[in-house]
């Protein structure tokens, strides 16, 4: 490591930083290899003050691996990352400023709950009040009050997973990080705890990493979304932007339900599916080139369409799903011809429409719900 | 952009912190230590057993004055030719071995006035020796006759498998192979036989008094091997009571091994099986009886499969523990020569090192390979027990159940039996001819074999041992399993740490003295001493005790480290506050069975005790051997009463501390 490379990196954030505050933490160009594999390659991602980021993919596609090196359990193989400034890189976890939460919450069994969350306190040395003080508040915090002097197997999941985030936090860590939190818990308690834990981050501000592979948890409670997939980063952005605009077909096919029809670009802002050609944006695609085209069921409109309108078209109904408060109705045959999409109506204009098997729909797609896609892909 | 690219392409270095420097520190004291109680030891009997001993006659020459004046030079070898001493008898020795010069002249007589002359041909190899001191320059010695007849020749020490042409060549030696083999076979079949049914009815019948006959057959356990063997003579000994049971057959020899052997493996067989059958799904059983499989085919084809890798590693720990073992042969074996007790009498009754090594050499095959299949075996079977299965609940049947209770009271009453002999033994006051009870046997001070120190200094003994042992063992073995980094490391001691189990306590014991009793070994001081037998009995249990520990801290949370870390904890304080009280059942688990072990153990200690360090086990032996069998039974009935004590106490403590510790331990 020579001393020349590392202060023209030095200077890089400085440089960033001109459009506006420095990012609190900067992942550059971070691989890491367990022997022949390749967990992380080539990741960059910048993560700013008070954000609440999560890193969303199946499992194996790296997340917990930047996430660990983040924390420096499994030190990257190559690359930089840097918190507030500091080049933490190549540090151990005791010498980085961090709090962790893990999916099994690592809780000590033999430790009541005051002092499984006044753990890190204890070693600085701080007076005996001052830690009973903070961990009471701690406790306070996160809903916890009364439970002090319960041992972790004597709580509940949520309540565990509660003394685990007040653990991490007591030492006031400028860096949350979440390791699949939630997901040792029950559906009900995971959604009343998505809330707290984001309300939680809010009040204090601290710059929250989250590792998850539900994709709900993710869209509910991040700011911004890092999409992950075979150890890279397939898309940054809110969750907004990741719903309405994935950035790949990985994207789109991973967040949410999505049709894919295979299709052919006939000209600019013109895309052709079975038998009828749809406008749309060309997404860089030049006239002739095969494409996947894909719309979310929830973007056919079959409310007030008339033939003639722009981009309507005549599908055959196909087999109905009931799911309670809306029904995915499959489309096929007539103007679709080969090409088969998947529509999501509501069960009211179900009833309004009186649509059964076997008949003939009239619907709609606006021309900025289609996306298209390279058709390599499967 | 770029110039970062240009950086990211440097491997990250990860810098240590101060637990990882204090972690490796550790590592690499244990490794060392781990290096010198069992590597190093291991190397310098291997090498032992490679050094040959022979005379070198050619490297030897004399001059012999007559009354006439020096004779011309005459070669060593040349002499020893003409006399017919140039044979493999009489060249090959052992390093104590000590060659009369005087045999060279069949004239020589110490009255005449012969003057005589030696030298080494080459200066600075020590040929023979004078006035008790090797004489290694090459000038002439003068000597008069009467000086002469002190003159010996030394062997030159050369590297070969001399040892083993020798030891293969002796059909007294290598028959024990074969021996030792037969023993080993005969007495696994029958004991995995009994323990298989035994253990099918304490997990799979409703048979009543389980707790009972699960005690009573771990009983053997607190015993050293010495002590069915000493039962075993007084039931069919000479002048045993049963005697008549034998019909004419002597329980001197294979008969009485194999019963003794069976007696004290049984706990150890029993232990697996019983893991092994616990361990069905009752699912397969429900299946099996939804298909109309009969019992017996059930057995066969759900049953046995399910078991099979206890069954193996049941079968390979009994055939390790038998070939292995030295008590029962060494007291009850008579003539027939196993492969262990020859290498106490080579290396205790002549003092022969080398083939002591070679014996130590050939016993270590059978015992790598059990070892290496039990290893194998163990790792597939790991991947059996993750399996989620629903437990099977026996059903009661009458018929099975009464069977079962007769089977296992059978083979109780024999274990309880072999036991209550020694008791009894040990209580009357002249066996057979005054059978009313006395505590003279007791008396241990008046007799041959040490005594009550020697039980004093196996409570020390044992007592060091389960306290540094577990230390020690659970340092390693949490450095393993928690250890961040450093893989090459933390393999290493994993590999050390499993290697003791594969080498047997004789060949441990033997390799200490050529190790520690080297002159050269600067740890020489420790030879003799306490602490020799303590690291002895640490290393010989090393591998259970350490299994134990690691097994317990598997279970442990991965993340209690990177938690600690994180709020900048040092690891030793989550080890001090968190690792130890979490695993102190499994702590306390270790500690008596080094405990237990240290006591009942004979085989590596024998080797390795001083007149100062005297063990009740090795007294045991002693006294029989002096044919004080009365006393012995005795001192082997304290062993019983301590080891029964502390597992007792162990129990009440577990019990309590689980009380304790029930609120955080609830699930």
């Amino acid at each position: 490591m020579s001393t020349t490379t590392r202060t023209l990196v030095r200077e890089a954030p400085t440089a960033a930083a001109e459009g506006g505050a420095a990012p609190y933490l900067r992942i550059v160009d971070i691989t890491k290899n367990f022997g022949d594999f390749t967990a992380l390659d080539s990741v960059s991602i910048d993560i700013h003050d008070g954000e609440f980021v999560c890193f969303l993919g199946p499992s194996g596609c790296g997340k917990t691996t930047l996430l660990r090196a983040i924390a420096g359990l499994d030190i990257q193989t190559y690359g930089r990352i840097e918190q507030a400034g500091r080049d933490i890189s190549a540090l151990p976890p005791s010498e980085r400023d961090f709090g962790i939460v893990f999916q099994s919450y690592a809780l000590f069994p033999n430790l009541t709950v005051t002092r499984n969350v006044g753990y890190g306190l204890e070693n600085r040395k701080l007076p005996r009040s001052d830690i009973a003080g903070r961990v009471r508040e701690l406790l306070q915090l996160v809903g916890l009050e009364g439970q002090d002097d319960k041992y972790p197997a004597q709580l509940s999941g949520g309540q565990q997973q509660r003394v685990a985030l007040a653990r991490a936090l007591a030492t006031s860590p400028g860096l949350l990080l979440l390791d699949e939190p939630l997901s040792a818990l029950d559906a009900r308690v995971r959604v009343r705890l998505r809330h707290e834990i984001r309300q939680l981050q809010n009040r204090l501000g601290v710059t929250t990493i989250m590792v998850t592979h539900d994709q709900e948890e993710a869209l509910t409670m991040a700011d911004r979304i890092v999409v992950m997939n075979h150890g890279v980063i397939e898309q940054v952005g809110t969750p907004e932007e990741i719903y309405r605009s994935p950035a790949t077909a990985f994207v789109a096919d991973f967040i949410g339900t999505m049709n894919f029809a295979p299709g052919a670009l006939v000209e600019d802002g013109l895309v052709r599916i079975g038998k009828i050609s749809l406008a749309c944006a060309s997404d860089g695609f030049a006239a002739g080139d095969r494409v996947q085209v894909s719309i979310r069921p929830e973007d056919i409109v079959a409310r007030d369409v008339r033939a003639g309108q722009p981009n309507a078209f005549v599908a055959t109904v196909g087999h109905l799903e009931f799911l309670g408060s809306s029904v995915r109705v499959e489309l096929a045959g007539a103007d679709l011809g080969d090409a088969h999409l998947t529509a999501s109506l509501s069960v009211n204009l179900m009833r309004e429409l009186q649509l059964e098997p076997g008949h003939a729909v009239t619907v709609r797609v606006p021309a900025e719900r289609i996306r298209l896609y390279a058709a390599a892909r499967g | 952009m770029a110039e970062a690219v240009a950086v990211a392409r440097i491997p990250v270095r990860a810098r240590l912190s101060r637990d990882d420097l204090i972690m490796r520190g550790a590592m690499v004291v244990i490794g060392l230590l781990l290096l010198v109680v069992i590597v190093l030891p291991l190397y310098a009997m291997l090498s032992k057993s490679f050094e040959t001993y022979r005379f070198r006659f050619d490297g030897i020459e004399f001059q012999v004055d007559r009354g006439d004046g020096w004779s011309e030079t005459l070669n060593a070898e040349e002499l020893a030719d003409e006399l017919g001493l140039l044979t493999p008898e009489q060249l090959v020795t052992s390093s104590g071995g000590r060659f009369q010069a005087t045999r060279l002249f069949p004239d020589f007589s110490f009255r005449a006035p012969t003057l005589y002359r030696i030298r080494n041909r080459e200066a600075g190899v020590a040929g023979f020796m004078f006035e008790g001191g090797p004489v290694a320059h090459g000038d002439w010695v003068e000597l008069t006759s009467n000086q002469f007849r002190r003159v010996q020749i030394r062997p030159a020490k050369a590297t070969g498998l001399g040892n083993y042409r020798a030891y293969f060549a002796t059909p007294a030696l290598f028959y024990s192979i074969y021996n030792s083999l037969f023993i080993a076979v005969t007495t696994t079949i029958i004991v995995i036989g009994l323990a298989f049914f035994y253990a099918y009815a304490l997990t799979r019948t409703c048979m009543r008094w389980k707790g009972l006959f699960r005690a009573a057959a771990l009983i053997p356990i607190l015993a050293p091997s010495l002590l069915p063997a000493i039962s075993l003579v007084y039931l069919f000994g000479n002048q045993g009571i049963l005697k008549e049971l034998l019909f004419g057959n002597t329980i001197y020899g294979p008969i009485g091994i194999v019963i003794g052997s069976a007696f004290w493996t049984f706990p150890h067989a029993l232990m697996i099986l019983v893991t092994a059958l616990s361990l069905a799904d009752a699912r397969l059983y429900e299946a099996a009886q939804a298909l109309r499989t009969s019992r017996l085919r059930t057995f066969l084809t759900v049953t046995l499969p399910g078991a099979k890798y206890g069954l193996i590693s049941a079968t390979f720990v009994v055939f390790t523990l038998v070939i292995t073992d030295f008590g029962v042969p060494k007291v009850i074996g008579g003539q027939y020569n196993v492969l262990a007790t020859d290498i106490y009498k080579q290396v205790i009754g002549q003092q022969n090192f080398q083939m002591g090594a070679v014996v130590s050499v050939v016993l270590l095959i059978p015992a790598v390979i059990a070892f290496v299949v039990d290893r194998l075996v163990q790792r597939r079977q790991v991947a059996l027990l993750s399996a989620r299965a629903v437990p099977l609940q026996p059903k009661p049947n009458r018929r099975i159940d009464a069977l079962m209770t007769l089977y296992c009271g059978a083979v109780g009453v024999v274990i309880v039996g072999i036991l209550g002999m020694a008791f009894y033994a040990s209580l009357i006051r002249f066996w057979p001819y005054d059978l009313s009870f006395s505590l003279k046997n007791y008396n241990f001070d008046v007799m041959d074999g040490g005594g009550w120190e020697a039980y004093g200094n196996s409570i020390r003994m044992a007592l060091y041992t389960a306290i540094f042992g577990t230390i020690i063992v659970f340092a390693g073995a949490y450095l393993v399993e928690k250890g961040r980094g450093f893989r090459l490391g933390r393999a290493a001691i994993q590999f050390l740490a499993i290697l003791p189990m594969a080498v047997p306590g004789m060949v441990l014991g033997l390799a200490y003295i050529f190790f520690f009793n080297h002159p050269d070994n600067p740890l020489n001081f420790i030879y003799g001493s306490m602490a020799i037998l303590v690291l002895c009995t640490i290393t010989h249990f090393y591998t259970v005790s350490h299994l134990t520990a690691a097994t317990a801290l598997k279970q442990m949370d991965p993340e209690f480290e990177a938690v600690s870390a994180s709020l900048k904890t040092p690891f030793y304080r989550t080890f001090a506050r968190v690792t130890v009280p979490v695993c102190m059942p499994a702590i306390l688990d270790v500690s008596i069975y080094l405990f237990v072990n240290a006591m009942t153990t004979v085989s590596a200690v024998v080797f390795l005790y001083s007149t100062d360090t005297m063990l009740a086990s090795v007294a045991v032996l002693n006294m029989d051997d002096a044919g004080d069998i009365a006393p012995a039974a005795a001192m082997a009935m304290m062993i019983v009463y301590t080891s029964a004590a502390v597992r007792l106490a162990h129990a009440v403590l577990t019990r309590g501390l689980h009380r304790r510790t029930q609120a955080w331990r609830a699930r």
